[in-house]
């Protein structure tokens, strides 16, 4: 916009506010790996540096099962939707076929469908499935979202007609183009699909927190609140600061994989969040 | 995936497609058959049954027994379903018209083409969007702690009383719209970002040769260009203020005295209660709300004519 460089008093602002998006980051973490009862007494200064907080939360939660029910649900459900959502949108984008735009009605009318309503009677149908406590209650709700179709077929409508005939006229098959001709083109738009997935599957929470109560299904963010619940509720018995010290390094451990995917891959995420309001 | 389009199309050796498409008929079924299974499955299905449910009195066990528009009229005459929209609706306050301001703020400044660190800054103001509400949430439980938190020890030190952040129902709200807007602020300024950029330099140069001050440019075209981004913000922001869930589930629990029982969280307490008809109503009520609200907030912002 104006081509003015900018004056001391923008960077000011600019620094001011970057630190009041990161400063609690900052404090969870740099709180987390102080002693436990200086979390209370000295909450602004850094104090010596301790891994107590850490193996003590480690012996008390079970944050090891939350990591690795997320992981699986992660993988599993991340890859549906990586293989099924742009596979619907080249059909949507490449094919003239009858119903077509009844289909893609239906999926766009799904994207203004709020999550919540859903969540009673899904609740109900895992019941009468017998699915509650289980992966497949974590995994296949959602799993290929209307979102990721719409965004995948307007990164394929962008590919030229012609490359996709030509992989035809070589004797391939329908699905063979969109496997060796689509997939291999859109790869910034599958990268950018696939962090944004990454982050929305880890961050669950609504559906998790509802669809699963025994310890050996949660994800990591169900125990984190069951964590939380501890603290507010006063139903542990141990000192406060302690309880801190723990709820702290379990939510800086929480952190810790996102932030890091964030800042190595931070084009790919700012293309997929800008993705979303292309829609509006 | 191939085999099955391959049995379709000997199957209908006699088509009239033109061999070049060949087997294309049935392929794009196929591709988007897996959506629309799911969507079956565990979309239409409990939508469905939730619309059939919310006309019975069902506690998850036992036979249900229909109660016609019952559970929609209990609602409407409840003092707390509308407390809890009444809360939302607070909540949005706080939130919406707040958010858009910085965030239009953030974005001009990050808008300067010759602004240094931009990458650093964007990272900044994206880094608590990324990271997990639940994780925030209890960072916030400990940081607005009545008795040891930090902020409160802070308002000491400068010689102020404590303040109950979580535990006074004044202050409550506030509190949990603070961590909305410090988790999606910068989710904003990104948007809108994307919005001024892609006005092109040379309106505004074509502005400034015709005299028209920084201020005026601001508000004639700069505003008028990213209404767009602005009402794109306004309905997502509406969606997730109304369906709000974690942030009182974690921190408050819906107190001090539900006054931060939102719509979404309210919506749960049929749930624990096993009230499962009552909140099936509820659930589509919200829905007709939150369509609703979206509606409006895209007129509303709509841009009067289409600015190309």
């Amino acid at each position: 916009m104006n081509q003015t460089r900018p004056g001391p008093v923008q960077y000011a602002l600019l620094a001011l506010l970057a630190a009041a998006f990161l400063y609690p980051i900052w404090w969870a973490v740099s709180s987390s790996l102080k002693p436990a009862a200086e979390i209370i007494t000295n909450p602004l200064a850094p104090g010596p540096v301790t891994l107590d907080n850490y193996r003590a939360m480690f012996a008390d939660v079970p944050i090891g099962t939350g990591f690795a029910n997320t992981a699986l649900v992660l993988v599993v459900k991340g890859a549906m939707t990586m293989f099924f959502c742009p596979l619907a949108g080249y059909a949507f984008a490449k094919y003239a076929f009858p119903g077509k735009n009844l289909l893609f009605g239906i999926v766009l009318l799904t994207l203004m469908l709020p999550t919540l309503v859903l969540i009673i009677p899904l609740l109900l149908e895992m019941s009468a499935l017998g699915w509650v406590n289980t992966y497949q209650a974590l995994i296949l709700p959602g799993s290929i979202d209307a979102f990721s179709i719409f965004w995948m077929r307007q990164t394929i409508a962008a590919i030229p007609d012609e490359l996709i005939d030509a992989g035809r006229v070589d004797g391939a098959s329908e699905f063979g183009v969109f496997a060796r001709v689509v997939l291999p083109v859109i790869r910034p738009g599958l990268a950018a699909l696939a962090v944004l997935t990454t982050m929305n599957i880890y961050n669950d929470f609504v559906w998790p927190v509802v669809a699963v109560n025994d310890t050996s299904h949660q994800t990591l963010q169900v125990v984190l609140s069951t964590l939380a619940q501890n603290v507010t509720g006063n139903r542990i018995g141990a000192d406060f600061a302690t309880v801190w010290g723990e709820l702290l390094a379990a939510g800086s451990i929480a952190m810790l994989p996102l932030l890091v995917i964030f800042v190595l891959l931070q084009r790919h995420f700012i293309n997929g969040i800008l993705a979303g309001s292309v829609k509006g | 995936m191939s085999a099955l389009t391959t049995t379709a199309r000997s199957g209908r050796a006699a088509g009239a497609r033109p061999r070049s498409r060949r087997g294309t008929r049935l392929s794009p079924y196929l591709f988007v058959a897996p959506f629309f299974l799911v969507f079956a499955a565990f979309g239409i299905y409990p939508l469905v049954f939730a619309l059939q449910l919310s006309f019975t009195r069902w506690h998850g066990a036992g036979a249900a027994t229909w109660v016609g528009v019952g559970n929609y009229v209990y609602l409407l005459t409840s003092p707390e379903f509308w407390a809890s929209l009444g809360n939302s609706a607070v909540m949005w306050l706080l939130i919406v018209p707040i958010q858009i301001v910085a965030g239009l703020a953030g974005a001009v400044l990050l808008a300067n083409a010759k602004l240094r660190l931009r990458g650093l800054f964007r990272v900044a103001f994206l880094a608590p969007f990324v990271t997990p509400l639940v994780a925030m949430a209890q960072v916030w439980i400990v940081v607005f702690d009545q008795d040891y938190g930090l902020v409160n020890h802070l308002l000491n030190l400068v010689g102020l009383p404590d303040v109950g952040w979580l535990t006074s129902t004044a202050w409550s709200k506030p509190t949990l719209a603070l961590l909305f807007l410090w988790k999606t602020t910068g989710f904003a300024i990104i948007i809108l970002l994307a919005g001024l950029q892609a006005v092109p330099a040379a309106v505004y140069e074509a502005a400034a040769i015709d005299g028209a001050s920084r201020r005026r440019q601001f508000w004639s075209l700069t505003v008028p260009l990213v209404r767009r981004s602005m009402a794109f913000l306004v309905v997502v922001q509406t969606l997730a203020v109304f369906q709000m869930f974690a942030e009182p589930f974690v921190v408050t629990e819906g107190g001090p005295y539900g006054s931060t029982t939102t719509a979404g969280l309210y919506l749960y307490d049929h749930i624990t209660a096993s009230d499962l008809g009552t909140g099936a109503a509820n659930s589509f009520l919200l829905v007709l709300l939150v369509f609703g609200l979206s509606l409006g907030a895209v007129r509303l912002l709509r841009p009067k004519d289409e600015v190309s």
